[in-house]
C-alpha cells in the first residue's frame, strides 16, 4: 500500500518534471526560431528532445491504446465507458487544436508576409543608390586628385620619387600614396599612419586594369567599420625608355558619411536577409508550431487516457464488486475512494451494502444451522422412538418414516421415501390393512382422528393405536398428514394375562374351599347309608356318591391346573441339553403309540442351555400333546419338532418349532390362542397353550403361534441360551409393555 | 493473455526501434551526400623548425547558399586541421589541432565580396565571388606545429576538413539545415603523412 503510494507520488513528480522540461524546450525552440546566435548550439538538441518527446508519447499512447483495444475485445468491464470517454476527450481536444493551428499558421504567414512591402524595399534600394551616388562623387573627386598627384610625379626617377610622394600625399589629403611598378612592387610610399604593409598590396584586379591603361577606383569596407576609397592611375611617361609606374592612393571616407553609409548598408542587407529568410522563417515557425501542436495533442491524448482510467477505475471496481456479490461473495470490499465526490459516496455505499449483506447471510446461516441441528435432534429422537411415525404429503407419498414404523408395519419404509403408500403397500398385508383403515377416515374428509386397528398377519395379529394429524397446507386442503401409531399387542396381552391370573387365583381360592367338604360329605353319606339301604337303593347311592367324588376330583384337577397357571415359583435353572430333552419327551409319545408319526429335525450346534428343566419338559409336553390332540384320529397325522440355535436381536437363543398338519387354528381365535379357555379342540382344558406361554415368558423367551400356508398349525418358542441373554430379553419385554401402557 | 501482451509489447518496441533507425539513417545519409567541399591538395613544409601548411580547397556553393550570400547572409567556413599520432591497436591520439574560421559576405553598398579571417582579424574584398572563393581556398604558409612536438621514429598524419558552419547561420536556416541536405556542406577528411 505504502510502496504503491510512493510509486504514484514518484510518477506524478516525474510527470511534472517532464511537463516543465517540455515547456522549457518548447520556449527555447520558439526563441531559436527568432534568435539564432544565442541558441544556435542548442537548437539541434532541443529539436531532438522535442522529437524524442513526440516518439515517447507515441509509444506510451500506442501501449495504452493497445491495452484499451484488448480490453474492449475481451469485454473487460469499464472498457466501453473508457473508450467512449477517450473518444469524447480526443474530439474535445482535436477540434479546438485544429482551429487554433489553422489560424496560427494563417496569421504567421500573413504576418511575416506583411513585413515585406514593395515600398520599403524600394526606399531602401533608393537609399542605397543615394549613398552610392554620394560616394561615387567622392570616388571621382579622389580619382581626380590622384591624377593630379600623378601629374606631379611625371619625369621623376624612382629614387627621387620618395621625397615627392610625401608632399603630394599631404596636398591631396590621402591616407597613403604609393608608387608601384606593373608587378605591384612598391617603388615609393607615404603613409599618414605607418601601418600594415599588407594593407598596401594593390590586388590583382587593380594591377590588371592599370596595365590596360585605365584609371581605377573602388570603394572598400574597412575591418572595424567605415570605408575607404582606393584609387590607382598610371603615371604618364615622358619616354618609352622608362619603366611604367602607377600611383595608388588611399582616401578615407569622412567618418560621418561612413557611419551613415554603414547604416544604410546594414539596413539594406538585413532587409534583404529577411526577404531571403522569409520562406525558411515561415517553414521553421510552422515546424515549431506543428511540433508544439503535436506534443500538445499527444500530451492531451495521453492525459485523456490517464483521466479516463482514473474516472473509470472506481466504476470498474464497482462492476467487479457487483459481479462478485451476484456470485454470492459478500465479503467483497472496494478500496475506499479518497475522493469526496459522488463516486466516493457510491463506493462507500457499496461497501456498506456488502457488509450488511454479509451480516444478513451470517445470521441466515446461523439460524439455518440451528434449524439443522434441531432437525437432526428430531431425527435422532424419531429413530429411537418405538412409536411409528410416518409423515405423508397430500397425495399420500411418504415424506419421512422412522424405523419403528417399518418394524411395526412389517416392511422397510425409510428407503421408500417419495413413493405413495399404496405402491409400498402392494404385497404387504399389514401395511395394506393399515392403509385401508387410514383411508376410510381420510376419504371422508376426516383428517384428525384416533383409532385402534387390528392388523391380521401370518403370525398372529397386531393391535395398533393410531392417531392422525393434518399438516398445514393450502386454503382448506391439508398439506399432508402425520400418522403416529403404537403396537399395543403386547400391552393388551399383558393386561389380559394379569386379568386371567387374578381370575385363576380367585377361582382356585373360592372353588377349592367348598370342594373338600362336598367330597367328605358325599363319602360320609355313602358310608352311613350304603349298608342300611336295599340293593337297588344302595346301588343308586353307590353310583351317585361315586359320581360326586369323581366330579369333585375333576374340579380339583381343574382348580389345581388354575393354581398352576396362577402361581409363579422361582425358576430352577440348570444346564440342560435341549436336543436330549426333546428326544426323551418324544420317546414317551412313541411308547404310547398314538398313531401319529412324530419326526424331529434337531440342530447339532444347539448344546446345553440354561433353563428350568422341569418347565421346559412341561412346555414340550404341552406343545406335542396339543398337536396330537389337534390331529385326533387322523391316520396321516404328522408332528414335526425342530430345534435351531441362532441370534435374536443380538441375543443367542434356542428356537424350538412344533408343527403339525392338522386343521390349524380357527381364524377367529388365532390372535388369542394363548388366552385361557381358548381352544378349538373337542377336549382339553383350554389352558395348555396359556401355560406354555406363561412358562416361556418366565424364561424371558418369546412364543408365537399361527397357521401354516399348506395347512396345519405351527408354534415357535424362543428361549434365551444363558442368563445374560435372559435378563436382556426380559428387560426388553418389560420396556415394551411399559411403553405400550404409556 | 500474457502471450498477447508480450506480442503487443514486441510490436511497440519494434516500431520504436524502426522509427529510431529511420531517423538515424536519414541523418547519416544526409551527412554522406552533402560532402561537396573538396580538399584538392594539402601538405606541410618544415621551415625553421616549424611546419607550415599549404592547401588548395574547392568551395563550390550550393544554390541555396549562393542565394543566401547574395541576400546579405554571411557564410562562415571552418577549416579543421589536426596532427595525429598513429597508433597500432588503439585509436590515434591528437598531437595538435587548429581551427581556422573565415567569413564570406557580400557588401551591397560596394558590391564587393568580403573575406574576413576571423582568426587574424584581417579582411580582403573582391569584386567577384570566384576571386573571393579562390582566395578562401588558398591556404599558404599557415604555421601549424612546432617540430619539437613530434618525436622521431613515430608515425604522424596531418588531417584536414573544410565545412560550412551551420551553427552560425540564422535560426530559420539552421532549422531547415537540420532537415535539408542543401545546407550540409562539408569535405571529406584529407590525410597527409607527416614525417618528422
Amino acid at each position: 500500500m505504502a510502496s504503491s503510494a510512493i510509486k504514484r507520488t514518484a510518477f506524478q513528480v516525474l510527470l511534472i518534471i517532464g511537463a516543465v522540461l517540455w515547456i522549457l524546450a518548447l520556449l527555447l525552440l520558439a526563441q531559436t526560431a527568432q534568435n539564432s546566435e544565442r541558441f544556435g548550439e542548442l537548437h539541434s538538441l532541443i529539436l531532438f528532445i522535442n522529437v524524442v518527446g513526440v516518439l515517447i508519447l507515441l509509444v506510451v499512447i500506442s501501449v495504452a491504446l493497445n491495452r484499451l483495444i484488448r480490453d474492449y475485445r475481451h469485454h473487460v468491464p469499464g472498457s466501453r465507458l473508457r473508450a467512449r470517454m477517450l473518444v469524447s476527450f480526443v474530439i474535445l481536444v482535436v477540434l479546438p487544436l485544429m482551429v487554433v493551428y489553422y489560424f496560427a499558421v494563417q496569421f504567421l504567414n500573413r504576418g511575416i508576409d506583411s513585413w515585406f512591402t514593395v515600398e520599403v524595399e524600394q526606399g531602401l534600394q533608393d537609399a542605397l543608390s543615394l549613398t552610392q551616388t554620394v560616394l561615387d562623387i567622392r570616388k571621382r573627386e579622389y580619382l581626380a586628385r590622384t591624377e593630379e598627384a600623378a601629374a606631379g610625379l611625371v619625369g621623376w626617377p624612382d629614387l627621387g620619387m620618395l621625397s615627392v610622394v610625401g608632399r603630394l600625399r599631404r596636398s591631396v589629403g590621402a591616407t597613403s600614396l604609393t608608387v608601384v611598378d606593373r608587378s605591384g612592387r612598391i617603388v615609393a610610399t607615404s603613409q599618414a599612419m605607418p601601418g600594415d604593409i599588407q594593407d598596401l598590396y594593390p590586388g590583382e584586379e587593380l594591377l590588371q586594369q592599370i596595365g590596360m591603361g585605365r584609371p581605377y577606383v573602388r570603394l572598400e569596407p574597412v575591418s572595424g567599420g567605415g570605408y575607404r576609397i582606393i584609387t590607382a592611375v598610371d603615371i604618364p611617361q615622358r619616354s618609352t625608355l622608362t619603366q611604367p609606374r602607377a600611383l595608388l592612393g588611399q582616401f578615407p571616407v569622412v567618418a560621418r558619411l561612413g557611419r551613415l553609409a554603414d547604416t544604410v548598408d546594414q539596413t539594406y542587407t538585413e532587409y534583404r536577409g529577411l526577404m531571403f529568410l522569409r520562406e525558411p522563417l515561415k517553414s521553421s515557425f510552422t515546424l515549431t508550431l506543428t511540433l508544439v501542436l503535436l506534443l500538445s495533442f499527444l500530451g492531451a491524448v495521453y492525459g485523456a487516457f490517464f483521466f479516463a482510467n482514473r474516472l473509470v477505475l472506481p466504476i470498474q471496481q464497482l462492476v467487479a464488486g457487483t459481479r462478485a456479490v451476484a456470485k454470492g461473495d459478500f465479503d467483497t470490499q472496494l478500496p475506499p475512494g479518497s475522493s469526496r465526490d459522488e463516486m466516493g459516496f457510491l463506493v462507500n455505499s457499496f461497501n456498506d451494502m456488502t457488509r450488511r449483506l454479509g451480516k444478513a447471510r451470517e445470521a441466515a446461516a446461523r439460524s439455518q444451522q440451528l434449524v439443522e441441528s434441531q432437525r437432526a435432534n428430531l431425527a435422532i429422537i424419531l429413530a429411537r422412538l418405538s412409536t411409528g411415525v410416518i409423515s405423508l404429503d397430500d397425495q399420500l407419498r411418504i415424506r419421512t418414516a422412522n424405523e419403528a414404523a417399518g418394524a411395526i408395519l412389517g416392511t422397510q419404509l425409510g428407503s421408500r421415501v417419495g413413493e405413495t403408500l399404496e405402491d409400498v403397500a402392494a404385497g404387504q398385508p399389514l401395511l395394506s390393512q393399515f392403509l385401508k383403515s387410514a383411508r376410510s377416515h381420510l376419504d371422508q374428509g376426516d383428517f384428525e382422528w384416533r383409532e385402534q386397528f387390528v392388523l391380521r398377519g401370518e403370525l398372529g395379529s397386531r393391535i395398533l393405536m393410531c392417531a392422525c394429524t393434518p399438516l398445514p397446507g393450502g386454503s382448506d386442503q391439508p398439506g399432508g398428514f402425520v400418522l403416529v401409531f403404537d403396537d399395543i399387542t403386547a400391552l393388551l396381552q399383558a393386561q389380559r394375562d394379569a386379568a386371567w391370573g387374578e381370575v385363576a387365583r380367585r377361582l382356585a381360592h373360592e372353588i377349592k374351599n367348598p370342594l373338600t367338604p362336598i367330597q367328605l360329605s358325599a363319602e360320609r353319606i355313602r358310608q352311613r347309608y350304603l349298608d342300611k339301604t336295599k340293593d337297588e337303593d344302595s346301588e343308586f347311592l353307590e353310583r351317585a356318591t361315586h359320581t360326586i367324588v369323581q366330579q369333585v376330583e375333576a374340579i380339583k384337577d381343574m382348580v389345581n391346573a388354575f393354581t398352576e397357571y396362577a402361581r409363579a415359583p422361582d425358576l430352577d435353572v440348570s444346564k440342560v441339553n435341549v436336543n436330549q430333552l426333546i428326544g426323551e419327551v418324544l420317546e414317551l409319545y412313541r411308547a404310547r403309540e398314538t398313531g401319529v408319526s412324530i419326526s424331529r429335525n434337531l440342530d447339532p450346534d444347539l448344546g446345553e442351555i440354561e433353563v428350568d428343566a422341569g418347565r421346559l419338559r412341561q412346555i414340550l409336553h404341552n406343545l406335542i400333546r396339543n398337536s396330537i390332540e389337534a390331529l385326533g384320529d387322523d391316520k396321516n397325522g404328522k408332528v414335526e419338532v425342530f430345534s435351531r440355535y441362532h441370534d435374536q436381536d443380538e441375543h443367542p437363543v434356542a428356537e424350538i418349532l412344533v408343527r403339525d398338519n392338522g386343521p390349524g387354528f380357527q381364524m377367529d381365535v388365532v390372535s388369542r390362542v394363548f388366552d385361557p379357555y381358548v381352544t378349538s379342540k373337542p377336549k382339553g382344558t383350554g389352558l395348555g397353550l396359556a401355560i406354555v406361554k406363561k412358562l416361556v415368558e418366565e424364561h424371558g423367551g418369546r412364543i408365537d403361534a399361527g397357521n401354516r400356508k399348506d395347512g396345519g398349525a405351527e408354534v415357535r418358542v424362543l428361549l434365551p441360551v444363558n442368563e445374560s441373554a435372559r435378563h436382556a430379553m426380559m428387560e426388553q419385554r418389560r420396556l415394551e409393555v411399559r411403553r405400550e401402557s404409556a | 493473455m500474457i502471450e498477447r501482451r508480450k506480442k503487443s509489447a514486441g510490436i511497440i518496441w519494434a516500431t520504436t526501434l524502426m522509427s529510431a533507425c529511420v531517423f538515424l539513417a536519414g541523418a547519416a545519409v544526409s551527412a554522406k551526400e552533402s560532402s561537396r567541399f573538396e580538399i584538392r591538395s594539402a601538405y606541410a613544409e618544415l621551415e625553421e623548425a616549424v611546419y607550415f601548411l599549404h592547401a588548395r580547397i574547392n568551395y563550390p556553393l550550393s544554390k541555396q547558399a549562393l542565394e543566401a550570400l547574395q541576400s546579405g547572409v554571411a557564410l562562415n567556413f571552418l577549416l579543421r586541421i589536426e596532427v595525429n599520432r598513429v597508433r597500432r591497436f588503439i585509436p590515434d591520439s591528437t598531437v595538435a589541432s587548429l581551427l581556422q574560421r573565415y567569413q564570406l559576405r557580400f557588401n551591397a553598398l560596394t558590391s564587393r565580396y568580403v573575406v574576413h579571417n576571423l582568426n587574424s582579424g584581417g579582411q580582403q574584398s573582391f569584386s567577384s565571388l570566384d576571386a573571393a572563393l579562390s582566395f578562401l581556398g588558398r591556404v599558404s604558409n599557415l604555421p601549424i606545429l612546432d617540430k619539437a612536438l613530434l618525436k622521431p621514429g613515430r608515425r604522424y598524419i596531418l588531417r584536414l576538413e573544410a565545412e560550412l558552419d551551420i551553427k552560425r547561420l540564422p535560426g530559420p536556416i539552421q532549422l531547415l539545415a537540420f532537415w535539408l541536405d542543401d545546407w550540409r556542406m562539408t569535405s571529406e577528411w584529407y590525410t597527409w603523412p607527416l614525417q618528422p
